[in-house]
């Protein structure tokens, strides 16, 4: 009886499995060459981009600091009309997530709204406007109360929107996706540190993202043969030469624990030195801002 | 005839009821949503780790993710039985230091909270001692 029953349900995935939308068909049929990679290059870039730290942590940190909003430093949210390109679509649908994140964690729901709006419009041109249920963030977007609710929905339909791409042997533009949502936050992060030269805080995470940097470089360079990752990729590399006289040193120390109701509270003993000069910091600022100008405009 | 067909159709049930609960299907998707909602208050979502060395046979699952000073994390675990059912989860830091672990003194908890205070990546490993070795977790951040 077991056995009739497992037929019958492979029977039914088999036949759901083969209902693909056109939207997928069109897409798979268009993936070329330029996008292709080993088995074992395409493990290491799902690694690599699981890696990749979110930039609501930018944004909650920015607002931790003590730093107002400024909406002056985002992306204009009517810029998506234009954006023709699959590349540009990609890029801008990660530094509009970015943005969104930003509006959200200061409660400027206008304005988030907008952002939502280029989303979906955005992700609807490259297929992948379905994961973003409008409706319902609209709805949590109007109530401050909801903050909790709406920044869970939206990250989630951002990894689930990556999880997809990558199912759908589409990491390139989950790359992308996560290239230009990091370049709009290092931007808001620079912009914000240099009127703000007194944080300290603030000119650390700009001195960390270094390493952010370095895992984005190498997930461009598994597609050295498409002519627009390639032109990123040499932006960042200038980005890269900024850095250089950036510092980073980890020291280890074991951790300490203690168990609170049933949970291990860990108490970190290691540390990271990051040393950043006013004079490299400039070189950052002005290299982002290059970068994100190429990318917006 | 019609006995031993009743007999058969009685057989076929218990054997059901007393199907064991590690060849259940395991569902780490869905056990990793919901420990979403059960992220200590003030936690923001961040990423759902499926946990599952029953369909793949693995003894360790492996994500990492770069984590930042002054930043606490959570990672917590949701099993089919009772929580945490054995999974370990350990994290480790770039040079593969062992950091965490939420199993403390022979206890296996059901979550770790980390205070990060060395920018990083960071590798979450998850490893079964016992039970149905099929789980979901969460990671989650505040500041």
């Amino acid at each position: 009886m077991r056995v009739v029953f497992v037929l019958a349900a492979v029977a039914l995935l088999a036949a759901c499995g083969s209902e693909k939308k056109p939207d997928d068909r069109a897409f798979e049929e268009g993936l070329d060459s330029l996008h292709q990679t080993t088995t074992l290059n395409q493990e290491m870039i799902d690694g690599i981009l699981q890696q990749i730290p979110s930039p609501l942590e930018i944004s909650v940190l920015l607002k931790e600091s003590g730093t107002k909003y400024d909406g002056a430093l985002l992306n204009p949210a009517a810029n998506f009309e234009k954006y023709n390109s699959r590349y540009k679509m990609a890029l801008n649908l990660g530094v509009y997530g970015t943005d969104l994140g930003y509006t959200n964690i200061y409660e400027q729901s206008r304005a988030g709204l907008d952002y939502l709006s280029s989303i979906r419009t955005l992700a609807d041109g490259l297929s992948i406007g379905q994961f973003f249920d409008m409706q319902t963030i609209a709805r949590l977007a109007g109530n401050s109360k909801n903050l909790d609710s709406l920044l869970l929905l939206t990250t989630q339909n951002f990894n689930e929107l990556n999880a997809y791409l990558e199912k759908q042997g589409r990491s390139y533009q989950s790359v992308l996706l996560l290239a230009g949502g990091w370049v709009e936050a290092m931007h808001i992060t620079c912009q914000t540190a240099a009127k703000n030269p007194a944080n300290k805080q603030l000119m650390q995470t700009v001195g960390e993202q270094k390493i952010i940097l370095e895992q984005i470089a190498l997930l461009l360079s598994f597609y050295p043969d498409d002519a627009d990752i390639k032109t990123l990729a040499t932006d960042l590399e200038l980005l890269k030469q900024a850095y250089e006289g950036v510092s980073i040193s980890h020291t280890y120390q074991e951790s300490s624990v203690e168990v609170v109701n049933g949970v291990a509270m860990i108490k970190d003993n290691s540390s990271t030195e990051v040393q950043i000069t006013p004079q490299d910091f400039e070189k950052i600022k002005a290299a982002t801002a290059s970068i994100r100008s190429k990318i917006i405009g | 005839m019609k006995k031993f067909s009743i007999a058969l159709v009685l057989l076929a049930f218990v054997g059901f009821g007393f199907t064991d609960h590690s060849s259940a299907p395991c569902d780490p998707e869905g056990l990793a949503n919901t420990c979403i909602p059960k992220l200590a208050e003030g936690f923001k979502f961040l990423k759902a780790y499926k946990v599952d060395g029953a369909l793949t046979g693995k003894e360790k699952v492996e994500y990492s993710y770069v984590l930042t000073t002054g930043t606490q994390y959570m990672i917590n675990l949701c099993a089919p039985g009772e929580t945490p059912d054995g999974i370990v989860v350990s994290l480790f830091d770039g040079q593969r230091n062992k950091i965490a672990t939420n199993k403390v003194e022979g206890q296996i908890l059901s979550a770790i909270n980390f205070a990060c205070q060395s920018t990083g990546i960071y590798y979450i490993q998850y490893t079964f001692d016992g039970g149905a070795r099929c789980g979901g977790s969460a990671l989650g951040f505040k500041r």
